[in-house]
């Protein structure tokens, strides 16, 4: 290439006198982009990064300090012996304090009554009523009739204990949900091997038997109910063959619902199902028994599997005809059977034994003491799920948190508070609360949205953008360290030209 | 006072709680077997498994909102009847078919549905909570669990409502509110093993006692065709009515040329050991031979024209019904010159292009009378009609005049299907063309299926014969599924596209740069 040959004639203009030459202009011209790249790195930084909107972590924490506490009024009534109340306030605690764990969140009161007037001037809406009658003890709706003497008074307070915090088997009780699907099934093992039941009076027996309690249990729970027959339901392994009939030991009975084959599932809804089966046992293997951990046949034709459901088996007698409905006697013990298992599976606590009642279905004392212990279950479910959102939200640096997560754990905080400012006053409302606040923690820590970017690493964000930011970053970088050593060179030149 | 005022309110309470529950309507259940030889020498079976709800009527929409009644079934399915209550839907179709139905050497089929690959379609009345749009999308997610099928990607871009050649084939109770149908067609989807064990589960017998024992996989999965159906009915004189079909098509000429004896062993490799005792009518019925000599074992129970019948009720050894025939099976060209149907249609997509194409439908009457059909056409919004380019033609001469009611609705690109419907006149023994351009659509990046080098199954088309005097009135021809093929990406190109774009962006950035702020200096050349 030839060099580029000046005309003559004309002068030269030296190229740093040219305003876009000059030093300053081109420095600034540098620090400009500089300038705009740090200026862009926050928007930069903002469009790439993930919704991590802030939950309120002080409210989650602050609320699982608070405990859940329940007042319980206790009146006596007409007692003869002035010294009767303190003495049951100081048995029951005693009983408090030897059992913390199971009186948790109750507060409880004892206080005189003497001739229809109170002591105290405040009357609490619900509290309960001891009348002091000789005879049997007699528990009524929120009233207790017992003999109050001073000698009755220790079995008194036992009495008392085991119906404000009764036992409950705690694994055995399903979740609580506000709505329970209720699946009656009768399960024929093989229909076509002869003598089968083709059929029961389903409505009947469920308005007998089950409706008062589910009527009873209304304030908890909705129930959905539906009912279904099959003639081929085989088991998934082999009984054991005993002398007469054959038998099924303890270990069976854990493996006994052979859910790939006896299609139980629901398809519409995820309301929690709660499973009650009949069990007719093929003609060939006639009867069926229940063994004990002996190998012994056992009295009991039913048996329970916590938190899924009851199973009843059913031996149609010899002299029954073939395809038939299912007997009216049978059917009655099958459903009190059913009956009993839906109360423990639904944590209804029973009487103390040596009481009698005069409600049809459940006392006050028992749907209280469940509403209660309903309420309190809620309550730390809320709470411990609250916990974990905030926790696993701290933890993962790379889950996004929306608008709805954050709704949710705002509301269900709500509903904590409206449940405390409500647990003095209504029961039936903490319940209601208890519930709401459940269902919306668990479907903040359940919601799909927190997923989204989970295995998104940063590594590549970068990829991506490297082409782009290496190639245009590396003439930047060069050029402001020459422009910055240049300078450096003139600073030191323009001070030795000083010397 | 309080307790007694309390214990009021339970009773209260407990009032709606016994009438609700719905007293126990009757249930019947009836299966059938019809065992038919093809002319071809294969062996058409059709199962059917009816169940009527005596006395019962669909969900009415507008009680949604309020809380359903308890079922209570002894031998209709309880997971069937959970989605066709939540959904209230008043009648629908499903069937899962694998294969090409060939009307040509088969005839008509015993049940109409025989479109390729899953097709739902559903009556449901207006005037609910929710609206009809949202039932179907459950009731399609439902089924899609029920029956382990992608029923859930039969989505809105496959939706349409051919009210005109979908007509409800039970009643619909009386509503203020107007019924609307929904249809879809999935073609691509495949049928196997793990659609039949849900299905078998709807049974009262499952596949352990009864004709269904003969329903083994197996074996079903090998035949030419197979196809499963769900058809839920109101007949309103009857009550609700559900029928699960199973057809195949055997052919006991693949292990021996010419021998077309079949048996029960040999097509199912089952035999029917026991009877179910929960239904109420058991039977199969076998198509006899005219002017051929066969002979039939064991003795059937009775014949009812042309048919042989073998009820199973009181059986007790195995039943094996086989069929042998004197002469040894031959394949002659007469067979095939007339067809079993006076009508067949041929489909084809021309064109070469990813751009452009033309569907061409070749519709031939071999009966001696003019025939009316209903021609419906559904197609994803992917392919596009130029509707102003369709030609009919009679034998080769231009007959517009042979196109009717011509109902179109075009598609939206991204969401809505294409329908389009016409009444066309067949003359007798004559060919009609019809035909029209089409445009392929240009996909976004996301919208391509997992495999898209494979392209689009497109649904079948549907011709009903309409009118009196029309053989086969009112039953569907499935016209076979076609393939179109879009402009597909290199599906590694976003990558490709920011390395590009990258490049190119650093490259000008360089350029500018390095002339911003590059030093010039005059530099004297020494002259020589």
């Amino acid at each position: 290439m030839p060099p580029h040959i000046h005309p003559e004639g004309t002068t030269l203009r030296d190229p740093s006198k040219l305003f876009h030459q000059t030093d300053y202009i081109r420095r600034l011209i540098i620090a400009s982009y500089w300038v705009i790249i740090i200026l862009a790195i926050p928007l930069w930084w903002q469009t790439t990064s993930i919704e991590r909107l802030s939950l309120p972590t002080s409210r989650v924490h602050a609320q699982a300090e608070n405990k859940l506490r329940f007042p319980v009024h206790i009146k006596l009534e007409s007692v003869q012996d002035a010294s009767l109340p303190s003495a049951l306030r100081h048995l029951l605690q005693d009983r408090i304090r030897r059992s913390p764990q199971a009186w948790k969140g109750l507060d409880v009161r004892v206080r005189e009554v003497r001739d229809g007037q109170d002591v105290d001037a405040v009357e609490p809406a619900d509290s309960y009523t001891i009348k002091a009658d000789d005879g049997i003890p007699l528990v009524s709706q929120r009233q207790l009739t017992y003999p109050v003497r001073g000698g009755t008074l220790p079995i008194l307070a036992d009495a008392l204990a085991s119906l404000l915090v009764p036992p409950i088997d705690a694994h055995r009780v399903a979740q609580y949900s506000p709505r329970y699907r209720l699946a009656f099934t009768l399960l024929n093992e093989d229909a076509a091997a002869g003598k089968s039941i083709s059929g029961w009076d389903i409505s009947g027996a469920i308005s007998r038997h089950l409706s008062p309690i589910l009527s009873g249990l209304s304030v908890l729970h909705n129930f959905t109910i539906e009912s279904q027959v099959q003639f081929h339901a085989p088991l998934a392994f082999s009984p054991t063959r005993l002398d007469k009939g054959y038998g099924l030991t303890p270990e069976d009975l854990t493996v006994f619902v052979n859910s790939a084959e006896w299609s139980l599932s629901s398809s519409v809804s995820n309301d929690p199902v709660l499973h009650f089966i009949v069990f007719i046992p093929s003609a060939s293997r006639r009867p069926l028994q229940i063994l004990d951990a002996h190998g012994l046949p056992s009295s009991s034709d039913a048996f329970l599997l916590p938190q899924w459901g009851g199973i009843v088996i059913y031996n149609p007698p010899p002299e029954l005809d073939a395809h038939v409905q299912l007997p009216s006697s049978a059917l009655n013990a099958v459903f009190s059977a059913f009956a009993n298992q839906l109360l423990a599976l639904l944590g209804v606590p029973g009487l103390p034994r040596e009481m009698r009642t005069d409600a049809s279905v459940l006392t006050g004392w028992q749907l209280d003491a469940l509403l209660r212990r309903r309420a309190l279950e809620n309550a730390e479910g809320a709470q411990d799920t609250l916990e974990s959102i905030v926790k696993l939200v701290d933890q993962i640096e790379n889950m996004p948190v929306g608008q709805d997560v954050r709704g949710d754990v705002q509301d269900a905080l709500t509903a904590l508070d409206k449940m405390y400012a409500s647990a003095s006053a209504s029961l039936n409302e903490t319940l209601r609360q208890s519930a709401d606040a459940l269902t919306l923690a668990s479907r903040a820590f359940f919601n799909p949205g927190m997923l989204a970017l989970l295995y998104f690493p940063a590594e590549h964000n970068f990829a991506v953008y490297t082409p782009l930011f290496a190639s245009a970053m590396i003439p930047l970088i060069a050029a402001a360290i020459r422009e910055v050593s240049v300078w450096r060179k003139q600073r030191r030149e323009a001070a030795q030209a000083l010397e | 006072m309080l307790i007694h005022w309390k214990s009021h309110f339970l009773w209260a309470l407990c009032l709606p709680l016994l009438t609700i529950s719905r007293s126990l309507a009757s249930e019947t259940f009836e299966e059938e077997l019809t065992v038919r030889a093809l002319r071809d020498g294969k062996v058409a079976s059709r199962f059917s498994f009816t169940t009527i709800l005596d006395g019962e009527t669909p969900r009415n929409p507008q009680n949604l909102s309020v809380e359903d009644t308890s079922q209570h079934y002894t031998l209709f399915p309880l997971t069937l009847g959970q989605i066709l209550r939540e959904y209230a839907v008043t009648e629908m179709h499903l069937s899962l078919n694998a294969g090409k139905w060939n009307y040509k050497r088969w005839g008509y089929p015993d049940e109409a549905d025989v479109g390729s690959g899953a097709e739902l379609w559903a009556w449901m009345g207006d005037g609910g909570v929710s609206t009809v749009d949202e039932r179907w999308r459950g009731l399609r997610n439902g089924l899609a669990g029920l029956f382990c099928a992608s029923l859930g990607s039969l989505d809105e871009l496959r939706t349409t409502s051919p009210s005109f050649s979908f007509t409800p084939q039970g009643g619909v109770p009386d509503s203020p509110f107007p019924y609307a149908i929904r249809h879809a067609s999935l073609p691509s989807e495949h049928v196997c093993t793990e659609n039949l064990t849900p299905f078998l589960k709807l049974l009262p017998c499952k596949s352990l006692s009864g004709i269904a024992s003969l329903l083994n996989p197996h074996r079903l999965f090998d035949a030419d065709w197979h196809g499963m159906g769900l058809h839920v009915l109101w007949l309103p004189d009857q009550g609700v009515q559900v029928r699960l079909t199973f057809q195949s098509v055997a052919d006991p000429l693949r292990p021996s040329a010419n021998k077309r004896d079949w048996s029960f062993a040999s097509i199912f490799d089952r035999t029917i050991d026991r009877t179910c005792p929960s239904a109420t009518s058991s039977r199969v019925a076998v198509a006899l031979p005219i002017n051929e000599a066969y002979s039939i074992h064991p003795q059937p129970s009775s014949i009812e024209q042309d048919h042989a019948i073998f009820n199973l009720e009181g059986q007790n050894a195995p039943l094996d019904v086989s069929m042998q025939w004197a002469a040894e099976f031959e394949y002659l060209a007469t067979y095939f010159r007339t067809a079993e149907t006076p009508l067949s249609v041929r489909r084809t997509l021309q064109g070469s292009s990813q751009d452009l194409g033309k569907l061409s439908v070749f519709i031939t009457n071999d009966g001696t009378v003019e025939i009316q059909a209903a021609y419906l056409e559904t197609m994803p919004w992917i392919v596009q009609f130029y509707l102003h380019t369709m030609t009919f033609h009679v034998d080769g001469v231009p007959r517009a005049d042979l196109v009717h009611n011509i109902s179109y609705i075009p598609p939206i690109p991204h969401s809505r299907a294409m329908t389009f419907q016409a009444v066309l006149t067949l003359p007798s023994r004559s060919t009609v063309h019809l035909s029209i351009d089409i445009t392929k659509a240009f996909l976004r990046y996301t919208e391509h299926p997992p495999d898209a080098q494979r392209g689009w199954d497109l649904s079948p088309a549907v011709l009903v014969p309409l009118g009196p005097g029309a053989e086969g009135r009112g039953r569907r021809i499935y016209t076979p599924t076609l393939l179109v093929d879009l402009a597909t990406p290199d599906f590694s190109m976003p990558y490709n596209v920011i390395i590009f774009s990258c490049s190119l962006v650093a490259f000008i950035f360089g350029s500018i740069f390095n002339l911003l702020t590059r030093k010039f200096v005059v530099l004297h050349a020494e002259s020589n």
